[in-house]
C-alpha cells in the first residue's frame, strides 16, 4: 500500500496509540467523577490541555475544549460565537474556498438565524486578498473566519497580516481553522482568536479535535448537559484521545522543521514528475505546503484514475464526484480561474513524514501508465 | 395443540397433484427458515395447512415474517379447540365478543366428513349461541366480523382474522434463474418479483473497473442483503468487463456500443447460466424505458442466445417499479451515485432500432468469441447470506 491521502486522514503515531491504550484501560473512569479515579482522570486532561497550549505558545492567552474534531470545533467557534455576540452586530466574513464545516456552518447561520455572511473570493495562487478583507470589514462585523493552509490546494494564507486587518475592529474576531497548518506551517498562532484543529491529521487517533479561544470569549454551547469543557461542550470527554492528541501535536510540532524538509524532498521529486506529463497540470500556487498538491488530469475523469489507481493499491483524494448526473467541480479551483473539466478532474497528493521518494516514483510510474491505459473522458 | 397458532394455507399448490408433497415439504423447510429467529415456536405440516405455536412470540412480527414467504396462500391466527360443538361455539362467542362490531357470519369448514353435524349445522349452532349470548345480529352479505370455523381430522379452529401471504410457490420448486444485476433501480425489484414467485435467484454483475467503482460492489452486497429476507442465500458472480468493453468502445461505431454491449453480456450470462445450472436468464428490463429496452433492441440483443429470458418488469412502469423498490428497501440503495458498466462512455445517441445484420458487421471486426470466455472463466463470486457475506475460513477477520 502506498498511502498518499494523509490530508484526509494520517496513521497515528506509536506515541499517541501507545498512550492512548494505556490511558483507555488504565484511567477509565469519568474525568468529571469526583472520586479518586476521577480526579486522576482529570489530570490527565489537564495535563493535554496544558501540552498543547504550551506547544502552541498560547497558555498565557488562551483555553481550549477538546471537541470530536475539527468539524465540531468549527461549528462551536462560528455558532457559538455568532449566538453570544449577535446583539453586537450580524456580519460575517469568510471565504469560498473554506472547508465545509465552514461553509455550511454559516450558511445555517445566514439561511436560518438572519446573519449577513461575505464570503471572499482566493486570487490565483488560492489565498485571500489582503484589499479584498479590508474591503469587507466594517464596524458590523464580529467574526471572521479563515482557514491557514487550504485543504485542497495546499496553498498558505498569511494570517498574521490577515490578522493585523480584522484586529483593527474591535468587535471582530479571528477564527483560523488550522487544521491542514498543525505540524505542517507554522505561523503565530496567537494571531487566532479561535483555532481550530483535529488530532488525526497530525498523528493523534480519529475523534479527537480541539477548540483554542481567547480567555475572554464566551460561547453559546451547541451541546447542553453536565457542563463538561467549561459547560461549552458537555458530554463525558475522551481523555485518552485528547491525551494521545497532546502527545502527537508536541511531537508534530517539535519535528515540523525536519518534516518538512522531507515533505520538500518528497514534493519535489513529485512535482518534477508530474510537470514531465503533458496529460497533467498542477493546480496548487508555486509556494504550497510541500506536504500536499493538487493537479488535474487534461484528460482523464479523476473517479477513474482514482478507481485505477486503489486497485493498485495507491490512495489519494479527488475531488471529482462520481456520478455523472452530479457535477460537483472544486469552488476554490473555479474561483483560482480554473475551467469547469479541470475544476471536475483535480486530485490531491498528500504526504506524512514516513513517506518515501521511491513511493512517489512508485506512484509515478503507475499513474502514467494507467493513463496510457485507461479510455479518456 | 393448545394457545394461538398461525395457520398457514397454501393456495396454488392444491393444483399440483402428484407434487403436492415435495411442494409442502419444501414450503415447510421455508417457513422453519424464515422464523428460525423465534426459538420457541412450534411447527406441524399436515397435508392442509402448515401449523405454528406463537408460544409467547411476538405475533406481529411473526406474521410479517410469514408474509414474505412464497408459496403462502393466508394465513390465519387461529385458536384450536376440542372438536365439540358447544366448545366451539364459547369460543366463537369469546372470540366475537373481542371483536368491534355490530353483526356477524360464521364461515365452516368441515374437512373432517365424519363430524356428526354438517357445515350448515355447525354455522347455524354457532351464530344462535353468539345471537343468545350477545348484542350481535347476523349479516351474512355484510357482516362486520367473520367468524370462521374449521373442523380439522385431529382438532376444532376458530379464527376471525385470515392475512394474506404472498402467493406463489415454495421457493426454489420452479428452479433458478440468472439474473442480471446491474444494481440500479429495476433490476432489484426483478429479483423481488421472481422470489415472490417462488423462483431461486442467482445474480451475474458486470463490472469494469476502473471506469466503475469497487463501491458498486458494496452496493450490490446490501441489494442482495434486503433480499435475502426471501431467498437466505444469494450468489453474485462478477464478471470483469474491462476488456471486452474497452474492446466494444474501440471496433464498434458509437451508437452500437450499448446494443453490442448487451449481447456480450447476454452470450457471457448464457453461459454461466449452463454452468451454474440456471435454467433460464433473467433482467429488469422494461419496454421502451431507454434505447437499449425497445422491442427492437430486445430482439436483436435476444438474438444471441436461445436461452429463455424472463422480464418481470416488461411491462411495468417506471413508477410502480419505484414504488415496488420503496417499499421492499432497495430504493435508497440503489440511488447511491455510482456508474455501472451501462452508464460509463454512454452513447450521445444511442440507436433505438439497431438491426442485426450491422451488429454481425460490426461484431466480425475482433476476435470477442475469446474475450467472452475470458469473462466466463474469470468470475469471482460473493455468496450472500441472511444479509452477511459468507467469507470462506481463515478469511474472516
Amino acid at each position: 500500500m502506498i498511502y498518499l491521502d494523509n490530508a484526509a486522514s494520517s496513521k497515528p503515531t506509536r506515541l499517541a496509540l501507545d498512550s492512548y491504550a494505556k490511558l483507555a484501560e488504565l484511567s477509565f473512569a469519568n474525568a468529571s467523577s469526583p472520586h479518586k479515579a476521577g480526579r486522576e482522570a482529570n489530570r490527565y486532561l489537564e495535563e493535554a490541555r496544558k501540552r498543547i497550549l504550551k506547544a502552541l505558545r498560547l497558555e498565557k492567552t488562551h483555553s481550549i475544549l477538546f471537541t470530536s474534531g475539527a468539524t465540531e470545533a468549527n461549528n462551536l467557534a462560528l455558532k457559538g460565537v455568532a449566538f453570544q455576540y449577535a446583539s453586537r452586530g450580524k456580519k460575517i466574513v469568510s471565504c469560498l474556498a473554506e472547508h465545509s464545516s465552514v461553509k455550511n456552518a454559516l450558511k445555517e447561520l445566514q439561511d436560518q438565524f438572519g446573519f449577513e455572511v461575505v464570503y471572499l473570493p482566493v486570487n490565483s495562487e488560492g489565498k485571500v486578498d489582503i484589499e479584498e478583507l479590508k474591503k469587507a470589514m466594517d464596524s458590523q462585523t464580529i467574526l471572521v473566519s479563515l482557514m491557514a493552509v487550504n485543504n485542497e490546494i495546499g496553498s498558505i494564507n498569511d494570517v498574521k497580516t490577515l490578522a493585523s486587518i480584522v484586529h483593527q475592529y474591535p468587535k471582530a474576531y479571528f477564527h483560523v481553522d488550522a487544521t491542514q497548518a498543525i505540524g505542517k506551517e507554522a505561523f503565530e498562532y496567537s494571531c487566532a482568536d479561535l483555532l481550530t484543529f483535529s488530532g488525526h491529521k497530525f498523528g493523534g487517533l480519529k475523534g479527537n479535535g480541539a477548540l483554542c479561544y481567547k480567555k475572554t470569549i464566551k460561547f453559546l454551547p451547541l451541546a447542553s448537559g453536565g457542563d463538561q469543557e467549561y459547560g461549552y461542550r458537555s458530554g463525558t470527554v475522551d481523555m485518552p484521545g485528547a491525551y494521545a492528541m497532546s502527545l502527537a501535536l508536541e511531537e508534530a510540532l517539535k519535528e515540523l522543521p525536519a518534516h518538512k524538509a522531507k515533505a520538500k524532498e518528497l514534493m519535489s521529486a513529485l512535482e518534477k514528475g508530474l510537470k514531465e506529463n503533458p496529460l497533467l497540470a498542477i493546480n496548487s500556487p508555486k509556494d504550497h505546503t510541500p506536504f500536499l498538491v493538487n493537479f488535474s488530469l487534461l484528460k482523464h475523469k479523476a473517479s477513474v484514475i482514482l478507481e485505477a489507481l486503489s486497485e493498485k493499491e495507491i490512495y489519494v483524494s479527488s475531488h471529482s464526484a462520481c456520478d455523472e448526473k452530479k457535477v460537483d467541480p472544486s469552488e476554490t479551483l473555479l474561483c483560482m480561474g480554473y475551467d469547469e473539466g479541470r475544476a471536475d478532474n483535480a486530485i490531491r497528493v498528500s504526504f506524512s513524514p514516513s513517506n518515501t521518494v521511491e513511493e512517489v516514483e512508485t506512484f509515478l510510474q503507475t499513474l502514467s501508465q494507467i493513463l496510457t491505459e485507461v479510455k479518456t473522458r | 395443540m393448545t394457545g394461538k397458532h398461525f395457520m398457514i394455507r397454501f393456495g396454488e399448490l392444491s393444483t399440483k397433484g402428484d407434487n403436492k408433497k415435495q411442494f409442502i415439504q419444501s414450503l415447510g423447510k421455508n417457513v422453519r427458515h424464515a422464523l428460525k429467529d423465534f426459538p420457541s415456536l412450534t411447527f406441524q405440516v399436515t397435508h392442509d395447512h402448515i401449523f405454528v405455536g406463537l408460544n409467547e412470540e411476538d405475533e406481529e412480527a411473526v406474521l410479517s415474517r410469514l408474509q414474505e414467504v412464497s408459496g403462502i396462500q393466508r394465513i390465519s391466527l387461529v385458536l384450536p379447540v376440542e372438536k365439540d360443538i358447544d366448545k366451539i361455539a364459547e369460543l366463537a362467542l369469546e372470540l366475537a365478543k373481542k371483536e368491534n362490531g355490530k353483526t356477524f357470519k360464521i364461515e365452516t369448514k368441515r374437512i373432517d366428513k365424519l363430524f356428526p353435524l354438517k357445515s350448515y349445522e355447525i354455522c347455524v349452532k354457532v351464530a344462535d349461541h353468539i345471537l343468545e349470548n350477545s348484542s350481535y345480529a347476523v349479516d351474512v352479505h355484510n357482516p362486520d366480523v367473520t367468524i370462521h370455523v374449521e373442523i380439522a381430522e385431529s382438532s376444532a379452529y376458530v379464527y376471525a382474522h385470515e392475512y394474506p401471504g404472498c402467493g406463489g410457490y415454495p421457493l426454489g420448486m420452479n428452479g433458478k434463474v440468472l439474473l442480471l444485476l446491474s444494481g440500479g433501480i429495476d433490476s432489484p425489484v426483478a429479483a423481488y418479483s421472481l422470489l415472490r414467485r417462488g423462483i431461486k435467484v442467482e445474480c451475474i454483475h458486470f463490472a469494469a473497473p476502473p471506469y466503475t467503482s469497487e463501491a458498486v460492489i458494496d452496493k450490490l452486497k446490501d441489494l442482495i442483503g434486503v433480499l435475502n429476507v426471501y431467498q437466505p442465500k444469494i450468489k453474485i458472480n462478477v464478471v470483469a468487463f474491462t476488456k471486452l468493453q474497452e474492446a466494444i468502445y474501440k471496433y464498434v461505431a458509437e451508437p452500437y456500443c450499448i446494443t453490442i454491449m448487451r449481447r456480450m453480456m447476454l452470450r457471457i450470462a448464457t453461459k454461466v447460466a449452463k454452468k451454474c445450472r440456471a435454467l433460464a436468464l433473467a433482467t429488469g428490463e422494461s419496454i421502451g424505458q431507454v434505447a437499449s429496452q425497445t422491442l427492437v433492441s430486445i430482439q436483436t440483443i435476444n438474438d444471441v442466445t436461445n436461452f429463455p429470458i424472463l422480464r418481470p418488469l416488461a411491462v411495468e412502469d417506471k413508477v410502480s417499479i419505484m414504488n415496488t423498490a420503496r417499499r421492499i428497501g432497495t430504493y435508497e440503495i440503489s440511488i447511491r451515485p455510482y456508474e455501472d458498466c451501462c452508464t460509463i462512455f454512454k452513447p450521445k445517441k444511442p440507436k433505438t432500432k439497431p438491426k442485426i445484420e450491422e451488429c454481425e458487421f460490426f461484431e466480425k471486426k475482433w476476435d470477442w468469441a475469446s474475450q467472452v470466455d475470458e469473462c466466463v472463466s474469470s468470475i469471482t463470486s460473493i455468496l450472500m447470506e441472511d444479509g452477511i457475506e459468507k467469507v470462506e475460513e481463515g478469511e474472516a477477520l
